[in-house]
């Protein structure tokens, strides 16, 4: 009850969406309306996922290559880049920091909460906007201007940001001026997601429709809740670590600084001396793993909603994966250090993080576990996005598997920093979270624009996408295992990663044919934004409350306050005439 | 099992005491991982299969009863539990918790910068001379002190790490600058070295790995399709290779020369004359590299790691500091 009241309280406080027209920059661009923001979020995400992507494929070619000039685009590069089409090894690192950063922070992280959070968890609780939408429309501006600072680091002398995108101190206090950008930007996109975050959870928590209860919730609601709170408490201490760093730069403090630095022959009497280097990492690292649940729980969510939708019958073991996403989200508080088992930890510490690390594998295998016992007894229809979803399972899986080995601080004395660890987070990342996010933007696509996406343009997607991501990332494990080093600009340069250079190769074309399997995809969300097949406001027969608005969903959202009478899935209900029962439907005796 | 005797696509080999129970453990692990992955994807394709949408099909409304599933989730949990009890802490409380005897081993001090290995030994007195940041200079890069006569004999080995095999090493590491990663492939060593800290690992490489033997350990046969200078860039003929006119187009001990070009040019040419495999060995069968990343050449951070036989070692101790001054360095 309380809830439908905020609902009539905030209808008030920003108009009725019966209002006159606004004009074109107050609609469009400085939007306060959720779904605008959440199209802004995706599309300049998309864009910076295709511009990350890009950065990997230049590094390719020098891994693949070395020393050898890049084609096409080689000679417009900068001299901080690349010299006469040749890639340098300031260039490398600065694409390598960039790619990392670029990914995590501006294209899988806007995608999947200020995207598809944005638009559809207001949709799916029932509500006709964001809780507080002026601080959303600022989430988004400070995240556009954190987008453009880091973007304009390239320019600055020196280039980029250079000492990876976890920035490690000292490297990262002594490096050029594009590392003070990396920061100013960090700091920028860490209060946008401050702001979002807040919001969020007011929105789930204070703005469900009459009816909807915790457990009526749709489970992407559920991963958005949770992945908010994760926002919420890990990204302060990083934002002060943040400005602790350029603190160090720029007014001479030695927070990561410890004394008697000595770099080049050069005294760095500068500093005061007396920090500490490893202090920097805790920092880092206390957001940077909860920070990986970010980036798979809205995925996870994602893939929770189209597995329900295509496989008609309810998800199997609501209620585990409810409880799990929110176990997962408290564990993975308390187990960042087992990204330093190699700084020198002794044996308390490391016992206490890999046990942790080890318990947390246990809810990411009873979610994965629900999802495909959600696949016995169903009717799998093979939507593209279905494809996409199911795809995500044994790529998640491989991605979580392959997590163990780096988990376990022995085995790890083998794998750590090798190409071991790229090829299992990228499968967790990559081939897992963004093959969610197709899934999501196929699935959502005529819920945003009243039209479906083509079906063969993107069938072909996924099975180039599918073929090529694993040429792109199974051979990082051999080579890894092999002892192959992460962040080489020339792998060749030792006897064992030389040895294991074949691989590189392989890996290299597969991104680059990667790169063309996107161009079905690209075609087609264009294409299909005016040309797609039109569709009602409920074309996946789906069951939840976005599909209960008109597509696209007018200003306010429901042309109706909805009420809800059901669970989130309520598919093939013995004795029903349809084989879902949407929750606005009161479902007759 | 994964280990090799030479470098390939699997683990390095696994020359050192401690590293077959970690090889052990990633055995271990990638078995358990694979009878997972498949079991699993066995079910997941079947049901992919079974359960697809089809004429007079209808989607099961009531849940399936959980019991195999939740007897694989605790089978998994049982078995993480194993593997963390049973095998990663003992294995890691071994390696961190007992350090060698004083009287047994060999102490190193390993000082790293950009980006450079520094191996600073005792030398015959078994003293360390004392450093003092401020006389750092192109020529003695650890600042080792002109007025500390336990420093006088000292040895300071610039990207070269010698060391004798069959005896503990206690190596001291600390870096000038950045954060580096002293690792060892070959003796699955990893350890991040990190200014203002100076942190001990120990490691025994085994007896017989000598890198002369090694050397001969590790001839390997490449086709000559695909051979590529990348690939053997560090290796050396082990043998001379002839035209068949009897010309040597390659000879024993020589490389593909210092370029991608004229490695090209070199296999293209023993391709002509119907070589049909390189036979090669590597330079240096043992390296240290730097793990870390240090900065823009972080890639070219490596020591040659030269083990010797007891008896070479002393020798080669003795030689580098007899009569060795100090501004020798």
């Amino acid at each position: 009850m309380s809830s439908h009241e905020a609902h009539a309280g905030h209808h008030h406080d920003h108009g009725d969406h019966h209002h006159e027209e606004l004009p074109f920059w107050r609609k469009y661009i400085f939007s306060v309306d959720h779904k605008v923001i959440g199209v802004q979020y995706a599309v300049t995400a998309l864009v910076f996922l295709f511009f990350g992507f890009t950065l990997m494929m230049i590094m390719r070619w020098q891994l693949a290559y070395p020393g050898q000039p890049i084609p096409l685009i080689g000679k417009y590069l900068s001299s901080a880049i690349a010299m006469d089409g040749i890639l340098v090894g300031d260039g490398y690192n600065a694409l390598g920091a960039m790619h990392g950063t670029i990914m995590v922070f501006l294209a899988i992280v806007p995608l999947a909460v200020g995207g598809f959070g944005n638009y559809v968890l207001p949709l799916q609780v029932g509500a006709p906007d964001m809780a507080f939408p002026k601080l959303n429309m600022m989430s988004y501006w400070v995240f556009f201007c954190g987008g453009v600072v880091m973007i304009a680091s390239f320019f600055v002398p020196g280039g980029a940001a250079a000492s990876g995108w976890t920035s490690y101190a000292p490297l990262s206090v002594i490096a050029t001026t594009g590392q003070t950008m990396w920061l100013l930007g960090m700091v920028l996109l860490i209060t946008s997601s401050l702001l979002g975050s807040v919001n969020f959870i007011v929105t789930a928590v204070q703005l469900r429709a009459k009816g909807l209860g915790f457990f009526r919730l749709p489970f992407f609601v559920w991963a958005q809740l949770v992945t908010s709170f994760l926002l919420l408490l890990a990204f302060p201490p990083l934002e002060a670590a943040g400005v602790l760093q350029l603190m160090d730069r720029l007014a001479g403090t030695s927070f990561f600084m410890p004394s008697g630095l000595v770099v080049s022959g050069v005294q760095q009497t500068q500093y005061a001396g007396g920090g500490s280097p490893l202090l920097w990492q805790h920092l880092f690292w206390f957001l940077a793993h909860p920070e990986v649940y970010v980036l798979i729980l809205p995925a996870l969510g994602i893939v929770a909603e189209v597995i329900a939708n295509n496989t008609r019958k309810p998800l199997w073991g609501y209620k585990s994966l409810v409880y799990s996403a929110i176990f997962l989200g408290f564990m993975s508080f308390i187990v960042w250090a087992h990204h330093m088992f190699m700084t020198g930890m002794g044996t308390t510490l490391s016992t206490f993080f890999q046990a942790t690390t080890m318990i947390i594998s246990v809810p990411s295998v009873i979610i994965l576990t629900c999802l495909i016992i959600s696949l016995w007894g169903a009717s799998i229809r093979y939507t593209v996005p279905m494809l996409f979803a199911v795809a995500f399972l044994p790529m998640f899986a491989i991605g979580g598997l392959t997590g163990l080995p780096l988990g376990l601080t022995a085995s790890d004395i083998a794998l750590h920093d090798t190409y071991y660890v790229i090829g299992h987070f990228h499968y967790v990342v990559a081939p897992g979270t963004i093959f969610a996010m197709f899934a999501g933007i196929y699935y959502w696509f005529p819920k945003v624009t009243g039209r479906k996406m083509n079906d063969l343009l993107g069938k072909l997607h996924f099975w180039g996408s599918f073929v090529f991501i694993n040429a792109v990332f199974m051979p990082m494990f051999f080579q890894g295992m092999a002892g192959l080093l992460r962040r080489q600009y020339d792998q060749t340069e030792q006897l064992h990663g030389s040895l294991a250079h074949g691989l590189t190769t392989m890996s290299s074309w597969g991104a680059w044919l990667l790169a063309l399997a996107q161009i079905p995809f690209i075609i087609n969300f264009f294409w299909s934004i005016r040309g797609g097949t039109k569709v009602d406001a409920n074309p996946w027969q789906a069951t939840t409350l976005e599909w209960a608005a008109p597509s696209p969903p007018p200003h306010g959202n429901f042309d109706k306050v909805p009420v809800v009478y059901c669970g989130p899935y309520e598919y093939s209900v013995p004795g029903k005439k349809t084989d879902y029962c949407p929750q606005h439907v009161a479902m007759e005796a | 099992m994964l280990a090799q005797t030479t470098y390939g696509r699997w683990l390095p080999p696994q020359l050192s005491e401690h590293g077959g129970k970690i090889d052990q453990l990633i055995d271990v692990l990638h078995v358990f991982m694979a009878v997972l992955f498949i079991a699993w994807g066995i079910f997941f394709v079947y049901c992919l299969f079974r359960f697809r949408a089809k004429q007079g099909h209808a989607a099961r409304y009531e849940p399936v009863k959980g019991l195999i599933s939740k007897y694989a989730e605790i089978g998994v949990g049982v078995f993480e539990a194993f593997l963390l009890l049973g095998l990663s802490m003992p294995v890691w409380a071994d390696y961190k918790n007992k350090p060698p005897a004083e009287s047994e081993r060999l102490p190193v001090r390993v000082v790293a910068e950009q980006f450079q290995w520094n191996f600073h030994y005792a030398g015959k007195d078994g003293k360390f001379g004392s450093t003092d940041n401020s006389q750092i200079t192109a020529s003695n890069p650890i600042g080792l002190r002109s007025d500390d006569p336990a420093g006088a004999d000292d040895i300071v080995s610039v990207n070269e790490f010698h060391l004798p095999t069959g005896t503990p090493i206690y190596l001291r590491l600390t870096s000038k600058d950045v954060i580096h990663s002293f690792a060892i492939p070959t003796m699955r060593v990893k350890q991040d070295v990190i200014p203002g800290m100076e942190i001990p690992i120990w490691f025994t490489a085994k007896e017989g790995s000598e890198s002369e033997k090694l050397r001969e350990q590790m001839v390997q046969h490449f086709p000559i399709e695909g051979a590529n200078w990348y690939k053997l860039r560090h290796m050396i003929a082990s043998e001379d290779h002839k035209s068949s006119g009897g010309e040597v187009l390659l000879a024993k001990g020589a490389d593909l020369g210092d370029s991608f070009v004229k490695g090209k040019e070199l296999i293209e040419s023993l391709q002509k004359a119907g070589v049909a495999e390189l036979v090669m060995q590597p330079r240096h069968p043992l390296e240290v590299i730097c793990a870390q990343l240090c900065g823009n050449s972080h890639f070219k951070m490596k020591a040659t790691m030269v083990t010797h036989d007891a008896a070479g070692f002393n020798a080669w101790i003795e030689e580098k500091s007899k009569g060795v001054e100090f501004e020798d360095f």
